[in-house]
């Protein structure tokens, strides 16, 4: 028993928990940067979804990674922009155009798949060019240093700096401190000559274009394929992850760390023969012990604050 | 006579269904403080907020320092030395206040970061230059009201603000600390800068002001030197006749039996200084306990706890017989309590239901009014003609929806529904903040009523006047304590002040 074990946890879980993690981690960053203007971008499910699509069907076409990534960029950009507009300029409620979005998408890229590639259920081609791998000539010599830090697609290291990158601009810079103030109290913002729609509307576009690289991460880099549904709730798990940390990037990264590392003992728990229903049942009962938790903390924390007996 | 620096001309703005402002007018000088006055609705801070560019006038024209403009917007009006204190403050609870003060004008370092060093030392100089003492890196959740008075000032100081709109800055503060913002005030004018004070509290525009612009029903009344009036003329300006607001209080009979005793009472708030520390008091049969404190000192929650809206965590309630702490509010009602509620819109009225619907909102539990799970509608609408006719609500139909009425007459549906359950005990919370001075009359005159017929009232109320004109006993609340119980004979502005900010009586 031991033995199988040690077959689910060893270093390699590190590797595993990383990759897993990132895919959740772009949603979570698409959601932040909307949420810290008081929008809950629920969307982030489509947009992901058809980023990953347009990702492989123009790697596919144009044998080019970049390309592709520009493409599902503006597609994930486009996405983001009707839904501004329909949010902030026509007042729609941003749940239920996140929901329309996501409907859209799911339909969408299914009929795609029929009429511009052809298949249904899933797409591969040896044709896809993946993102590229970051290799480390000087690591090859050790196993474990290999497998820990070696050939890691360029995303999942962008996507730890994008972290940090955003937490320095929310805190430090001056574009932050006024996006937050749009966020926490609009009518100061507005009495400070800050133009609140404009704003939220240009935060808007950028999560379009994380939500993009979302997607083309998760059909170039994350796998080499397009497959129907294949976010499968990592969207919903991001902004899980996003009220986990209460908006702030680096907390709400760790909610992606702990969803990841579930998935990856998940997938190994299946060679241990344990049923795969429960299997699949992992990363759904992750995100509603994690949001459960967060809520817990933040009520406990609550009732803690406005007690008179202290 | 020097020449105006501020002129707005036959300004109209309409709000859905309102007419806020009907050919509004006004003019300011550099060095002068010009109040401005009216009744609460009379247009004096939407006037304002134009100028300030929140709000685009439909029609007029808006003259600073000789450039013309149809409207505005904040931006334009702060490149313009135009600064605005709101009534609500502008602040974000969850920033500090040097980033509250800095936004939208803060200093960088390369890279777009910001220069929170440069930021500090520019602020400090407002705060030496005028003696406005605040802490620049507390959060502003985490400072008192007096406080944050100040750092709106500041920061529209810091923006540039050659011309300071003050919007009733004194409704929530204590005479002492209004007396407080009086002495920079005149500090601000005599370094050239220029102040409009929007209040209705006459005393303070005598004491203060150069000029008086008078506004009533969203038009310009009168704009007159105050040395060339008196508080009984601008009065009659505001209202368009005289007033008295004195209801003769007439002393009722000695007071009863305890009915209601709140023991060594802990309430749990958002707010560090409204929690609920131990309070104690008895309500007795016949009397009227007028509750004086400064907003935010933990009267709501009193309210609250008592009306069963908010969790107690320590003490106990009675209410005639029974505790009544931690019930539901129904229970709480059925147990003998009746409530008028701080906030009408919230919690008072039902909008979206007619006059009648809301004034039966407790009678329709009981016959006449039902029968059964059926609504008796001839007895209802015969119980809303009552009400309506007693307590003078206009328009005087029943069914006419509780969207349209005015503050005064939503009010006057709130305490008729209340003060005709003729419970043991009704708590009356700031029963005429926002409502005009007609109604005011009319809510004093059947409070002093009730409590003539036996009802025990605790009235909360923000307006010291109001206090001592009603209560026969008055209790006084600091930072969620009661720090003094006198008799209405004894008690006057100053000692309540006092004992408002936390001093001790001589």
């Amino acid at each position: 028993m031991f033995d199988d074990l040690s077959l689910v946890f060893n270093y390699t879980l590190f590797r595993a928990t990383l990759r897993a993690s990132t895919p959740i981690l772009y949603a979570t960053l698409t959601c932040i940067l909307t949420q810290q203007a008081d929008i809950l971008n629920v969307g982030v499910e489509g947009i992901m979804l058809c980023g990953a699509f347009t990702a492989v069907a123009v790697s596919y076409f144009s044998g080019s990674w970049l390309l592709a990534l520009l493409a599902a960029v503006a597609v994930g950009t486009v996405i983001a922009a009707v839904m501004a507009l329909a949010h902030l300029r026509y007042k729609a409620d941003i749940f239920v155009v996140g929901m329309a979005v996501n409907m859209l998408a799911l339909a969408l890229t299914r009929f795609l798949l029929q009429k511009v590639l052809g298949t249904s259920g899933s797409f591969y081609d040896r044709a896809i060019v993946p993102l590229p791998r970051i290799h480390l000539a000087l690591l090859d010599g050790n196993e474990v240093l290999r497998s820990l830090f070696n050939d890691y697609s360029l995303f999942e290291p962008l996507g730890i700096l994008l972290v940090f990158f955003l937490s320095w601009l929310l805190y430090r810079t001056v574009w932050g401190l006024r996006l937050r103030s749009v966020g926490l109290n609009p009518l100061a913002a507005e009495t400070a000559g800050i133009p609140v729609f404009r704003r939220k509307f240009e935060v808007m576009l950028y999560s379009g274009v994380v939500g993009g690289m979302a997607g083309a991460y998760l059909s170039l880099g994350y796998s080499r394929l397009f497959a129907e549904n294949m976010t499968n709730g990592r969207g919903f798990m991001g902004v899980a992850a996003m009220f986990f940390g209460g908006g702030d990037p680096i907390r709400s990264w760790i909610g992606c760390l702990i969803f990841g590392f579930t998935d990856s003992i998940g997938s190994r728990l299946q060679s241990l023969g344990l049923p795969p229903q429960f299997i699949l049942m992992i990363p759904y009962v992750a995100t509603i012990s994690i949001l459960a938790l967060a809520m817990g903390r933040k009520m406990a924390a609550q009732r803690r604050a406005r007690s008179a007996l202290k | 006579m020097s020449q105006p620096i501020v002129v707005m001309e036959a300004i109209v703005k309409d709000f859905p269904n309102v007419r806020a402002v009907d050919g509004g007018r006004f003019d300011l000088r550099a060095g002068e403080v010009h109040s401005l006055i009216g009744e609460n609705g009379a247009g004096k801070s939407t006037m304002m907020k134009t100028l300030y560019g929140l709000y685009a006038p439909e029609e007029g024209r808006i003259v600073v320092r000789g450039r013309s403009f149809e409207a505005l917007t904040p931006a334009g009006a702060i490149s313009l030395g135009i600064g605005m204190v709101h009534q609500e403050f502008m602040l974000v609870r969850e920033l500090t206040v040097l980033e509250n003060i800095i936004l939208g004008f803060e200093p960088r370092k390369s890279g777009g970061r910001i220069d929170f060093a440069e930021a500090e030392g520019r602020v400090r100089r407002f705060i030496d230059d005028y003696g406005l003492h605040i802490q620049l890196h507390k959060k502003v959740n985490a400072i008192s009201v007096g406080e944050a008075q100040r750092v709106e000032i500041i920061k529209a100081l810091y923006r540039g603000a050659e011309i300071l709109i003050l919007d009733e800055p004194t409704a929530v503060l204590t005479p002492q600390e209004a007396s407080r913002l009086f002495e920079i005030l005149k500090t601000l004018t005599a370094s050239g800068k220029s102040v409009v004070f929007i209040t209705h509290k006459l005393r303070e525009v005598m004491a203060l002001s150069d000029r008086v612009t008078v506004m009533r029903q969203g038009r310009h009344v009168a704009t007159v030197d105050v040395s060339a009036t008196s508080i009984p003329d601008l009065a009659r300006l505001m209202v368009g006749r005289d007033v008295f607001l004195g209801v003769s209080r007439a002393d009722g009979g000695a007071a009863g039996d305890v009915v209601l005793s709140v023991e060594d009472v802990f309430v749990p708030s958002d707010k560090e200084l409204s929690k609920l520390r131990g309070v104690s008091f008895e309500l007795r049969r016949g009397e009227i306990l007028g509750l004086a404190g400064i907003d935010g000192n933990g009267q709501s929650e009193l309210v609250e706890a008592i009306a069963g809206l908010r969790p107690v965590e320590g003490g106990r309630i009675r209410l005639g017989q029974g505790e009544i702490q931690n019930r539901s509010p129904l229970e709480v009602r059925a147990a003998g309590l009746a409530h008028i509620p701080e906030d009408r819109n919230a919690r008072g009225l039902n909008r979206a239901m007619s006059i009648e619907e809301n004034l039966a909102g407790m009678a329709f539990r009981r016959a006449p009014l039902s029968r059964g799970p059926l609504l008796v509608v001839g007895a209802l609408r015969r119980f809303a003609r009552r009400l309506i006719e007693t307590f003078d609500i206009r328009p005087a139909r029943p069914e006419a929806p509780a969207a349209h009425l005015s503050g005064g007459n939503a009010q006057k549906v709130v305490v008729a529904r209340e003060v005709d359950e003729e419970a043991q005990v009704l708590l009356a919370a700031q029963p005429t903040r926002g409502v005009d001075v007609g109604s005011i009359e009319n809510i004093r005159r059947e409070l002093v009523r009730a409590r003539d017929r036996g009802t025990a009232i605790l009235l909360v109320s923000a307006d010291l006047e109001e206090i001592l004109s009603l209560s026969d006993r008055i209790a006084v609340m600091y930072e969620g304590q009661i720090t003094g119980l006198l008799d209405a004979e004894g008690a006057d502005e100053e000692s309540l002040g006092l004992l408002m900010t936390g001093g001790a009586l001589p």
